[in-house]
Parts: C-alpha cells; sequence; structure tokens
C-alpha cells in the first residue's frame, strides 16, 4: 500500500527552542500508525507540525504525494486531515450540536449521512446533543473531538493522546471507536498507554529528543524487551 | 565584562559631546537655540524616564503625563506659594518627586498585575481622570488657563538654566545607566523578555515592575519640574497624552531599550517641531504636524522597530562580526 | 418618579452609544486578541462623514448609510494596513493602534476643519412626547430603539448562524477553528469591519443626541468603550450589553445626585472590576492562558 504521509528530515522551532531534530514518519494508507517516546519527546509538536499549527523550519511533509509543507493550516485541514488535540479543543459553551456544526463545511447528502453513522458510533453525544461541550465528561469530549476531526471526509486522522485521564473502561471505548474509524480513514496515534498502542497499532514509530530513532511493524516492537526499556522505560 | 572600562570607545564619545555641550553658550550666542537645547534635555530625561517602562520592562504606559504633570505643577505651586528661591525650588523637586513615587507605586500596584492591553489601557484612564480632576480643580491648578510663576531669579539668565538642566541630564543619564545595569536591572530586561519564565525563576516580577514604574515616575517628575521652570508657566495640557505621546514618540524613533535612543529621539522630535512649526506660518498644512509624526511613528513601529540607535546598533555589532573578530559573546542578558 | 423615568431613559441611550462602540472592541479583542486604540477614530469618521452628508442630502437616513459605510472602508484599511503587520505582538499593537488613532483624529481637523460642528435632530425625531408628568426625548427612545435592533441582529447571527457560530468558536480556541479547516484571517476581517461599522454608527447616532460634533470625542468615547468591555468581559457580546447599561445608567444618576464623582464613577466601577473580577462580570472565555 502506499504511503498517504511522509515526513522527511523534519526540523521545527519554538521560539528560541528547537524541538524537532529530524524526524522521518511515514503512514500506510488503511494503517494505524503509532508515535511513540517518553514525555516531552516531540511526539505533539509532531502533529502540530503536519498539520501546519508549528511551521517545520525544515524538511517536508508530503500527503497524497503532495507538499503540504507550507500551506496554512486551514488549507491542511480542507485536503482531507482531521486533528484532535491533546485537549481535544472543544469548544467549551457551544453546544454538541454547534460543535459538529463548526467542523462540517459542507451539508451534503454524504456528509449528513456520516454524521448519523458518527452518532452510531458515540451514542452519547446524541444523548447530549443540546449540551455545553464544557459540560461533558473527559470520555465523551474525547468522543466529540474524534467526532469532529471524523465527520467530513477526513483521509487521515490525527489524534494525539485520545487516552489521557480517562478511566480503562472509557479507554476500551475509544479504543473500539478508533478501530471502527480505521475502516474509513487512515489513522495517526500518539500514545503513552503502551497497552492501548500495541492493542490498535500496525506500525510504530519511536521518536527521541525530537529525531526519530526506530521504526517498524507493532508486532517487532512487542517481542524487542531492549527498545521498549531504552525509550519508553517499560519492559 | 560587566563594568565598562572607563575610557572605553562609547564614554570617549560622551565625554566629547559633553564638552561640546558645555561650550556650546559660550561659542554660539544663539538664544533661540539655546532654548530649543534647553527643551531638547528636558524631554530627554522624560523619554528616558520613558524608556524604563518600555524599552527595559517592555510596558507600555499611556499615562506617563501625569507624573511630568504632578512635577510641573509641585514646582510652580511651592514657589508661587512660598518663595522663588533656589532652596524652594530644590525642595519642590523632591517634593514633586516623592509625591510621583507614590502615585507611581499605588498605580503600579493597581495596574501591573494586568496583562499589557488592560494595562496601557488603565493607565489611560486614571491619567485621564487625573486630567479631568485637575481642570476641575480650579483654586490650586486654575484649569486650562493655567498660572505664571516667578522662578528663582539666577535662572532669569537662559544660560544658568541651561546648565542646570544638562547637568540634571547628566545625572539622570548615569544613574539611569548604572540602575539597568544593576542586577535589578538585569532582571526588568529578564521580565521584558519573557515574563512567565522570569516568575519560574522565582522572581516576583509584580515587584520588578512597580519598581519599573516608580523609577520611571520619579524621574518624569524631575522633568515635569524643570519644564514648568523653563515656561515659568503650567497649565492643565501638561497632562494631557500629547506629553506621554511626545515621550512614547522620541523613545520609538530613538531606539527603546537603549537609554541613548530617546536622547536622539528627542533631538530628532525637537528639532523636527520646530522646524516644521516655522514652516505652518506659510503652509497651513504644517499645522496639523502630529499627522507626520502619526505616520512616521506607525512606519517607524513596523519597519524600524529597534529605531535609530537600536539599527546603528545592530548595524554596528554585524559589521563586527563579519569582521571575524573574535568578540565576546553579546552581553548575557540573563544572570 | 418623572425625574426617575427621564434618568433612565438619559442613562440607556448613552449605554446604548457605548455599546455599539464597545461591540465591536470585544469582539475584535476576543477573537483577534487585538485591543485596538484606534477604535474612537472609526466613531469620530462615522460621526463626521454621516453629518456632512446629511447636511448635504438633508436626509438623516442616508447619512447614516453613509457612516456605515465609512466604518466599513475605514475597518477594511485598518485591519490590512495596521492590525495585519503587527498580529501577535501585543505591544507593537498597542502602540500602532493608538498612533493611527492620532492619525485618524487629525486627519477630521484636515477634511473638516479643527472647531466642532452643531448638528441638529432631524425633524421627524425632533421634540418629545408628554406621558402625564413625563417628558421623554423623542430621539432618546430612538436611540435606544436602535440598539435594541442592533444587538437583535447581532445576537441572532451569532447564535443562529454558521458565521456566528465560527465567530463564538474562534473567541474560545482560535487553533482549533483553523485545524477544522476554517480561514480564521477571512473572519477576523470580516468581524473587524462590522465592528468598525458599528463605531461609526454608533459616532453618527451620537452628533445629533450631543448636539455638536468635535475631532476628540473619538478618544472620549473609546475610553468609554474599553471600560464597558472590560467590566463586561473581554469578547463577551451580551457582556458588552449589559455594561454599557451599567456605565450609561451610572453616568446619567452620579451626573443628577453627585455631579462630582460622576467622572469618577466608570473608572471606579473598572477597577472594582479589575480587582475581584478580571475576567469581566460577564465573561465567556475562562481565563486559564493568555
Amino acid at each position: 500500500m502506499q504511503n498517504l504521509l511522509k515526513l522527511h528530515n523534519i526540523h521545527t522551532h519554538i521560539g528560541q527552542y528547537h524541538i524537532l531534530q529530524g524526524i522521518d514518519f511515514e503512514a500506510k494508507e488503511g494503517e494505524v500508525s503509532v508515535l511513540l517516546g517518553r514525555n516531552g519527546a516531540g511526539k505533539t509538536t509532531t502533529l502540530k507540525t503536519i498539520m501546519g499549527l508549528t511551521p517545520a523550519s525544515n524538511g517536508s511533509v508530503h500527503f497524497f504525494n503532495q507538499d503540504i509543507t507550507k500551506k496554512a493550516t486551514y488549507d491542511i485541514a480542507n485536503l482531507g486531515i482531521g486533528y484532535v488535540p491533546e485537549d481535544q479543543g472543544i469548544f467549551g459553551q457551544l453546544t454538541v450540536e454547534e460543535n459538529l456544526k463548526v467542523a462540517i463545511r459542507k451539508e451534503t447528502p454524504e456528509v449528513m449521512e456520516k454524521l448519523e453513522y458518527i452518532l452510531e458510533l458515540f451514542p452519547d453525544l446524541k444523548k447530549f446533543w443540546k449540551k455545553a461541550g464544557g459540560n461533558l465528561s473527559g470520555g465523551q469530549k474525547q468522543m466529540l473531538a474524534m467526532a469532529r476531526a471524523f465527520v467530513n471526509d477526513s483521509k487521515l486522522l490525527l489524534i494525539d493522546e485520545p487516552s489521557k485521564g480517562l478511566a480503562p473502561i472509557v479507554i476500551e471505548k475509544v479504543m473500539e471507536a478508533i478501530v471502527e474509524m480505521k475502516k474509513q480513514s487512515t489513522i495517526v496515534l500518539v500514545e503513552q498507554n503502551f497497552l492501548m498502542a500495541s492493542n490498535i497499532g500496525d506500525t510504530y514509530t519511536l521518536i527521541d529528543d525530537g529525531r526519530t530513532v526506530h521504526r517498524g511493524a507493532m508486532s517487532d516492537l512487542i517481542q524487542n524487551e531492549e527498545l521498549k526499556q531504552k525509550y519508553l522505560g517499560i519492559g | 565584562m560587566n563594568q565598562p572600562a572607563l575610557l572605553s570607545k562609547q564614554n570617549i564619545i560622551f565625554v566629547l559631546l559633553l564638552v561640546i555641550l558645555v561650550a556650546f553658550p559660550f561659542v554660539a550666542d544663539s538664544r533661540t537655540l539655546t532654548i530649543l537645547l534647553t527643551q531638547i534635555f528636558i524631554f530627554g530625561i522624560l523619554a528616558m524616564s520613558y524608556d524604563i517602562l518600555l524599552g527595559y520592562t517592555g510596558i507600555v504606559s499611556f499615562g506617563h503625563a501625569m507624573f511630568f504633570g504632578m512635577g510641573a505643577y509641585t514646582t510652580a505651586i511651592m514657589l508661587k506659594e512660598i518663595q522663588p528661591t533656589i532652596p524652594v525650588f530644590i525642595g519642590s523637586i523632591v517634593v514633586g518627586m516623592i509625591l510621583a513615587g507614590i502615585l507611581s507605586f499605588f498605580v503600579g500596584l493597581l495596574t501591573l498585575r494586568l496583562k499589557s492591553h488592560f494595562f496601557a489601557m488603565l493607565t489611560l484612564a486614571i491619567s485621564g481622570l487625573l486630567l479631568v480632576v485637575a481642570e476641575k480643580w480650579r483654586s490650586v491648578t486654575k484649569g486650562n488657563d493655567g498660572f505664571t510663576f516667578r522662578a528663582p531669579d539666577v535662572f532669569k539668565d537662559r544660560i544658568v538654566f541651561y546648565f542646570c538642566v544638562l547637568a540634571c541630564l547628566v545625572i539622570v543619564f548615569l544613574l539611569l545607566r548604572r540602575f539597568v545595569n544593576s542586577p535589578l536591572g538585569r532582571v526588568l530586561i529578564a521580565v521584558r523578555e519573557n515574563e512567565q519564565r522570569t516568575r519560574s525563576l522565582g522572581f516576583k516580577t509584580l515587584h520588578y515592575k512597580v519598581i519599573s514604574s516608580i523609577v520611571a515616575g520619579v524621574i518624569a517628575s524631575l522633568a515635569g519640574s524643570l519644564y514648568a521652570i523653563s515656561l515659568r508657566f503650567v497649565n492643565t495640557s501638561m497632562m494631557t497624552m500629547d506629553i506621554t505621546l511626545d515621550a512614547l514618540l522620541m523613545t520609538i524613533i530613538g531606539g527603546v531599550g537603549t537609554l541613548v535612543g530617546p536622547l536622539v529621539g528627542s533631538v530628532v522630535i525637537e528639532f523636527a517641531q520646530h522646524y516644521l512649526s516655522g514652516l505652518a506660518r506659510n503652509y497651513p498644512i504644517f499645522e496639523r504636524w502630529i499627522i507626520f509624526f502619526g505616520i512616521i511613528y506607525i512606519l517607524a513601529v513596523v519597519f524600524f522597530p529597534k529605531g535609530i540607535v537600536g539599527s546603528i546598533l545592530a548595524k554596528v555589532s554585524k559589521w563586527k562580526q563579519q569582521d571575524q573578530v573574535p568578540l565576546p559573546e553579546p552581553k548575557e542578558r540573563l544572570k | 418618579m418623572d425625574l426617575l423615568i427621564s434618568l433612565v431613559i438619559n442613562g440607556l441611550a448613552t449605554g446604548m452609544l457605548i455599546f455599539l462602540l464597545a461591540a465591536g472592541l470585544t469582539l475584535i479583542f476576543g477573537l483577534m486578541d487585538v485591543l485596538n486604540f484606534a477604535h474612537g477614530g472609526l466613531f469620530v469618521w462615522g460621526a463626521y462623514t454621516g453629518v456632512f452628508t446629511y447636511a448635504y442630502t438633508e436626509s438623516f437616513l442616508i447619512g447614516i448609510v453613509v457612516a456605515i459605510l465609512t466604518g466599513i472602508l475605514f475597518g477594511f484599511i485598518m485591519e490590512k494596513l495596521i492590525i495585519t503587520p503587527v498580529y501577535g505582538n501585543h505591544v507593537q499593537q498597542i502602540l500602532i493602534t493608538l498612533g493611527f488613532m492620532l492619525v485618524l483624529q487629525e486627519m477630521i481637523k484636515v477634511a473638516f476643519g479643527p472647531n466642532a460642528i452643531p448638528v441638529s435632530v432631524p425633524t421627524y425625531l425632533a421634540g418629545s412626547w408628554e406621558i402625564g408628568e413625563v417628558i421623554v426625548i423623542k430621539y432618546r427612545v430612538f436611540i435606544i430603539i436602535v440598539g435594541f435592533i442592533i444587538f437583535g441582529i447581532f445576537h441572532y447571527i451569532l447564535t443562529r448562524t454558521k458565521i456566528g457560530l465560527i465567530v463564538r468558536a474562534g473567541v474560545m480556541n482560535k487553533e482549533m477553528v483553523q485545524a477544522l479547516g476554517i480561514n480564521i484571517k477571512r473572519v477576523f476581517l470580516f468581524v473587524f469591519m462590522t465592528g468598525a461599522s458599528l463605531a461609526a454608527l454608533g459616532g453618527m447616532l451620537m452628533a445629533p443626541y450631543s448636539g455638536s460634533i468635535y475631532a476628540e470625542m473619538g478618544m472620549e468615547f473609546a475610553i468609554l468603550g474599553f471600560i464597558v468591555v472590560v467590566i463586561g468581559g473581554m469578547g463577551s457580546f451580551s457582556g458588552s450589553l449589559l455594561a454599557a447599561i451599567l456605565v450609561g445608567l451610572a453616568g446619567s444618576f452620579m451626573a443628577y445626585y453627585v455631579p462630582f464623582l460622576s467622572l469618577a464613577v466608570n473608572m471606579i466601577l473598572m477597577a472594582i472590576v479589575l480587582i475581584f473580577r478580571p475576567q469581566g462580570l460577564f465573561s465567556m472565555i475562562r481565563r486559564e492562558s493568555t
């Protein structure tokens, strides 16, 4: 299968800090690619750089063989990339319905159909349709954020730590949803919870100090105690 | 490297300039020019005090004129009500500075916790309020009509006053240079560069900002006292936004955060003002010279944010680097 | 009783004029993080272009339309020329918008002369009604009605239309709005021009109310606008209406009962709000980080 997303030697500065110092990364169509690494390794910044929120100072990002390194965030989003930030980015004073309305680009029959499908996937959202986003529980916020990213024709979803701060039972639900969404979209996942990552990930990319240090199939990493110990502190 | 050598190039230039300025009244016998230079010195002091706020601490105040006005009124009232002698004059400067210090302490405490937007807005509002109070309190201030008073007799000689102001300028300049190079001044610069980080390093940034605003307020009051003497007249226009804007303009055009910049700015603005108001006699459009300053100022903020002195300094250090002369690292801002 | 009613009407009318100015300020601040010190310039330009058109055509209505168009045009120029180049830099923003305010104010004097210009109320809005003991001045009621209509229209836009949703979402989280595929810069321009047109309308409506217009009125009213924005909460549209009414009423009552305090009352209100509730009385943003 072809590479949907390809990052080549990405360098990113935030202010005076050199955060990413050579990230290489690929995401194949139809797979779940997981970015792994310690806190502060640069996983979140990598996603932000893909979205153009912290533009790369060097290197290139290709999406469908198109160079998107220098594109504006909204252009990148409109190419079909959905983004779920670490803090979920819910508009707290808007209702669930309004949050989704902001996201929906055009109310075409396909999109409305997809919205129906999403609401079946996340029944809670339908239940709290008129509730303010800020008053949802952590898990519901996560689902709303994923729904918002997914509702347009998103070919690629970037999801930043969906399990963060959630109860194990809720994490399971989120995982199921991601597996379901994988049928329609390619997924890039940042995840600290190795159990979750190893369960749903197809490939992994290890990041350390802003650099890509290792890549491969998830099944290989599960076997490799040394790598896990060295970069993730588990094993 | 922190202690500038006594005979550094910089100091030699300063001393040379000072010699020229001291010799000036004896060489050139021009009353207009003497008065203009005196005015430049006074506004130079005011602009330097503003630079402490804007250039060194990174805060924009729109209320600086209230301290200037406070100094002007204190001196005027004391000279008129007590007697026009030198001791009273000196006393009035001190009283004005104390009052301005107290005022800036409270204003600072109330407003400096806020982010830049709010601070600028609040200082604008507070100084606006004080202006209205001054205008209504006619028994003391005589409102917009103002009042004249007698200055100490020595100052009847313009040249004596010229030297008095020049001395004040030199003293203020040396003191402020000392201040910004002191550990306290370093913290202020750190606040300007990144307030959050400075706070996380354990500095109570509010304290430092209040100190900065007190220093600026006190010096502005001194400038106000001198200004009142130079005119032998005060009115409420000395507390208006125009005064703050003059200081702002001089600082921006000269170069923020350099101390020398505001002085250069003062020279440029005062000469330009003098020249343009001369032109206005023939071409009425120049009566609205604020427009030209406004436009220059906007262009300066966008394209020339370092100002005259800042840009020259940047050029010089770039040129030196290209010359491959092994220079010490640019002065560390922190520590 | 009649005194009370006329004080209330006075306060409401003044409040509505401040509201028209503050509404734009608060939205521009909430969405773009820009405190526009030149907003008063739009107010005064609206007043002058409107009044001169009104004098020339003898139609108050055309004057209003011209004032609004002036606001839109100036808003466009200002956003492109003054705001965009320094976007994200607070200190430069404050400096440059204030500089532009001065240029606008002085340009008024060049274009229309430095003296105050008297303005009369159009005949069909002049005079007053007598209801029992109470004398109600028609033009003040007119201002109040216009204010409420404007509030109604914009409240509808903000809560019921897609662009309104986007603006509200942008006030809460700009980055996310962009990540959802929306060009926030276009939204900025739209909001800025709308806010500018409201300020210009406010200036035009102000003219017959105060009876004369002069170049400095822009800055004077802008300060009231800032106070309202602080009290109402940055970025809160409804908050700015409530705060404007509060400031208007406080001013009108104090001017009658405690004239000395009338100058200070708004400042004191603002200081209290800033000390005890810096996010404003009716704020919609929770103050977490910058």
